[in-house]
């Protein structure tokens, strides 16, 4: 039996890294991940099979650190990148919310998501849907995000997404 | 602007028209491509038939259909076309269309079996493309005529391989494949030869649509002149990568400032091609670089000393090569005069040591990805164009002119030292920028959609003989 004091945490910082993007507070949604944590966007195999194994496969995005969300930010306050400007406004729905293990310092989720983001420029939008799994680990900052894999079900992308998209 | 321009005229096929398109003086040092180009639905309802369906067009790598009955699913413009691997060893393209009624046949992207099942009335047709069962056909009350039509699935006019790369033309009017792709063979030698066992995809589909003509992506591979303003922000992370070794290491390159103090230049070639090449002064951070003395010693000095070039390559109209960050395939399809779909494959060399596919896949994803650092401000671009390019009325771009004063007719000390002869060669330091590859493509689009409006044939020497 998974005590509900964990599903609350679990809830908690999902729904906290979501508003952080939608808010672009972005400063405060870097910080909810571990320096160590991986994140990952497989791409699909084939219309049923998903990528394996990011060192032989590709991917969407795989970072091993949070150095590469914290490029990602770079790029989004250069106002350089014609892509990222305007930026694009987005509302990141979690919901599914679900345990799939615990331990005393650490939380396994899994959630699904339907991310509206609409563009400003072009005046179109888009739903980026599909699953997350994030691990969570406690340690002297709280709890963080150790690892995050991001199942994008619609992968005919649009002309760009960015990690505020996911 | 050009006089007398409208969509009666179009309709009409004027080649008067078509001709006013291109504008292509040489003596007097003037390329310019009209907007309609990329705007008008009409040129492109047009070039759907008389350039995609009269040349040839990349399909896939021998690679990816490795065993007999593999079977893969592609497009030339907006026809499904099916390439199959039968039991004979021999590969094969057909439309991807059943017979009966004209259901597209093969639903998946790739697969492996025996037979191709229509799921609607359950014709069935083997990798050879015959038809060996017309469901219920004894019960079934047909005509002594029937059996006198030809049931099999419809081959492509023309079907060839060159390095294990697959191309199909609809039409059986065009050359031998290896005359079609010329002297443009170097440049596709250079990416096909670096693997001891050859070259294949790297599983993972990156398929993205953006809202703009597929000339601006066609454009765009060979555009050295955008770098230094699109790609700003890019460059910005890669600048605090190596100077503050922070963020994304594993995706860490060359020093990109160093980039514009090389030499660099554009070549054209018959048929539509082109290359574009820079030199590059930190190759130890290109993936092939570990492995250069086996492809020196395979490939010659010459050609392992180009692999370490960055180059850009177009097989006109939709294939696209680039070597820079990493290697990659592009391939486009028109979808509408502001539509085009997208796919992007990862090429390594079949065998590739661990680490080094791993370094590959990060270099990759950072700069190509449409989720990566440098493809969406491309296609963002793209976007824009389309918007800007409705108005007609500003005429004539002027993309092509950059290096119009300085580029020699045919080869350049370089491309003679490899036994390459080009139509033109622009050669110059990076800023030199030059648009000249331009000219290649735009004067076969427009050969193309000229002799196809006038009913002539597209090629002078072609393979087969009309269907
Ligand atoms: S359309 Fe294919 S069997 Fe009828
Ligand atoms: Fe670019």
């Amino acid at each position: 039996m998974i005590p509900s004091a964990h599903a609350v945490i679990a809830t908690r910082v999902l729904q906290r890294e979501a508003a952080l993007l939608d808010e672009r507070r972005w400063d405060e949604w870097i910080a909810l991940f571990a320096a160590d944590c991986e994140y990952w966007v497989p791409t699909w195999r084939t219309e049923a099979e998903l990528t394996t194994d990011p060192q032989r496969e590709l991917s969407h995005i795989y970072y091993a650190s949070r150095a590469g969300l914290e490029d990602r930010l770079v790029r989004i306050r250069s106002g350089r990148s014609p892509a990222t400007t305007p930026l694009r406004r987005t509302a990141h729905c979690v919901s599914n919310i679900e345990l799939t293990g615990a331990g005393e310092t650490h939380l396994e989720v899994r959630s699904t998501f339907a991310n509206h983001v609409f563009d400003p420029h072009h005046r179109t939008q888009i739903v980026l849907f599909g699953w997350s799994e994030h691990r969570l680990e406690y340690g002297s900052a709280g709890w963080l995000i150790a690892r995050r894999k991001i199942v994008l079900q619609n992968d005919q992308l649009p002309a760009m997404i960015d990690i505020y998209c996911l | 602007m050009i006089e007398g321009v409208n969509a009666r005229m179009i309709r009409g096929m004027d080649t008067r028209y078509l001709e006013q398109l291109v504008d292509d003086r040489p003596a007097d040092g003037v390329f310019r491509v009209h907007a309609d180009v990329y705007a008008s639905s009409e040129l492109f309802e047009l070039e759907q038939k008389h350039v995609f369906e009269r040349t040839w067009i990349f399909l896939g790598l021998e690679s990816q259909l490795p065993r007999p009955n593999d079977y893969l699913v592609t497009w030339i413009g907006r026809l499904p076309v099916l390439v199959t691997h039968a039991a004979d060893g021999v590969r094969r393209a057909f439309l991807n269309v059943c017979r009966h009624k004209g259901t597209l046949l093969c639903r998946l992207e790739s697969g492996n079996s025996r037979f191709h099942v229509c799921p609607y009335h359950g014709w069935a047709y083997d990798a050879t493309g015959r038809a060996v069962d017309i469901k219920d056909q004894a019960s079934g009350g047909y005509a002594e005529a029937f059996s006198g039509d030809d049931h099999n699935l419809v081959p492509l006019g023309a079907f060839a391989a060159y390095k294990g790369l697959l191309f199909g033309s609809v039409s059986a009017d065009v050359p031998p494949l290896e005359d079609f792709l010329g002297d443009l063979k170097f440049f596709l030698d250079l990416a096909m030869e670096q693997g001891p066992q050859g070259m294949e995809f790297v599983p993972g589909r990156i398929g993205f649509t953006y809202n703009g003509n597929w000339k601006a992506q066609l454009d765009n591979s060979s555009d050295a002149y955008h770098l230094t303003s699109t790609h700003v922000s890019f460059m910005e992370v890669q600048r605090r990568r190596a100077d503050l070794v922070s963020g994304h290491q594993e995706a860490r390159q060359f020093d990109w400032k160093k980039r514009f103090e090389q030499e660099g230049g554009a070549y054209t070639f018959r048929n539509g091609h082109n290359a574009i090449w820079l030199n590059q002064s930190e190759s130890s951070k290109r993936p092939i670089f570990s492995q250069i003395a086996e492809v020196r010693d395979r490939v010659g000095e010459l050609k392992a000393e180009w692999m370490l070039r960055l180059r850009n390559l177009t097989v006109f109209p939709s294939m696209q090569i680039a070597d820079s960050t990493s290697l990659l395939i592009r391939t486009f399809r028109p979808v509408a005069v502001d539509r085009t779909e997208m796919r992007y494959y990862c090429l390594a060399p079949i065998g590739e040591a661990a680490d080094v596919r791993a370094w590959r896949l990060r270099q990759f994803e950072d700069f190509f990805n449409v989720s990566g650092f440098a493809t969406p401000d491309d296609t963002t671009m793209y976007e824009d164009m389309a918007v800007g390019l409705k108005a007609s009325q500003i005429g004539f771009v002027q993309g092509y002119s950059r290096g119009i004063a300085v580029q020699v007719s045919g080869a350049d000390a370089l491309a003679r030292a490899a036994g390459v002869a080009p139509v033109s060669s622009a050669h110059g330091m990076f800023d030199l920028q030059a648009e000249t590859w331009g000219h290649a493509l735009y004067r076969e689009w427009a050969r193309l959609m000229r002799t196809g409006a006038a009913g002539d044939p597209a090629w002078a020497h072609a393979v087969g003989g009309p269907r």
